[in-house]
C-alpha cells in the first residue's frame, strides 16, 4: 500500500506521474517520476537507507536538504550519493551502505576520555 | 530515553552525556572536545552537531572569555568529493 500523501491541505494536489521502476537491495519498487530516491522508499515504506559504518545502527533520512548524508546510499556502484536530493532513474540500482569490514578498534577505554 | 542519551553527533554517534562528562573532566575547549571525543568529525563535516560542541563546554570553562572563544575548524573538503571527480577512470 503506497504511503503517499494525496491529498495535502496546503499542498497542491498530488498530479499522477510517470511510474519509474527501481532496485534498492535487489528488490524492486515502483517510484513516480520526481521522486527522489528517499521518498521514493519512503512510499514503499522503506526509512532505513543504510547502517552506520562502524556500530551498525539504521540510519535514514534525516535533513532531507542534502546537508548531513545521513541519507547516503551506493546507486550504481557509485558510493555517497545523497537520497534525498538525487532524483530516480528507471533502472536505477541501489544499494545501503554497510558496516564496513574492518571496524576501528575502540580507543576510547584506552585513553583517558 | 533519557536527554543524557541522546545523541549529539550523528555521524560519530556521541551521545549528549559523553560530551557533558568530557567536558566536564577535562575542562577543555571545543576543539580539545572534538578530538577527545571525535563529535564533529564524522561524514558531514560537523553541519549537524557543531554548534551543539561549541556550546557544551563553555559552561565548564574557568576562565569564560579565553578558551571559550575558540570555534572548531571547517576542514577541507568542505564537501565529501570522490577520487573519480578529481581524474582517474570512472570505475
Amino acid at each position: 500500500m503506497s504511503q503517499r500523501i494525496k491529498y495535502h491541505p496546503l499542498l497542491e494536489d498530488y498530479k499522477d506521474g510517470k511510474n519509474i521502476t527501481f532496485i534498492f537491495n535487489s528488490e524492486e519498487y515502483i517510484g513516480i517520476e520526481g521522486d527522489t530516491i528517499a521518498s521514493a522508499l519512503l512510499v514503499n515504506g522503506i526509512r532505513t537507507l543504510r547502517y552506520h559504518e562502524e556500530t551498525g545502527t539504521p540510519h535514514g533520512l534525516y535533513c532531507n536538504i542534502g546537508q548531513c548524508f545521513e541519507c547516503r546510499v551506493n546507486v550504481n556502484h557509485q558510493q555517497g550519493v545523497r537520497a534525498c536530493i538525487t532524483p530516480i532513474e528507471d533502472g536505477m540500482v541501489i544499494k545501503s551502505q554497510d558496516v564496513l569490514p574492518t571496524p576501528v578498534k575502540d580507543w576510547r577505554e584506552k585513553h583517558d576520555k | 530515553m533519557s536527554d543524557k542519551s541522546m545523541i549529539i553527533c550523528r555521524c560519530e554517534e556521541v551521545t549528549y552525556e559523553e560530551l557533558i562528562e568530557t567536558a566536564e573532566k577535562h575542562k577543555c575547549s571545543a576543539r580539545e572536545l572534538k578530538l577527545r571525543t571525535r563529535a564533529g568529525m564524522g561524514y558531514c563535516g560537523g553541519r549537524t552537531c557543531r554548534n551543539m560542541v561549541e556550546s557544551i563546554p563553555r559552561q565548564y570553562l574557568p576562565n569564560k572569555e579565553q578558551l571559550g572563544l575558540v570555534t572548531l575548524k571547517y576542514q577541507p573538503p568542505i564537501r565529501p568529493v570522490h577520487f573519480g571527480d578529481l581524474g582517474g577512470d570512472e570505475t
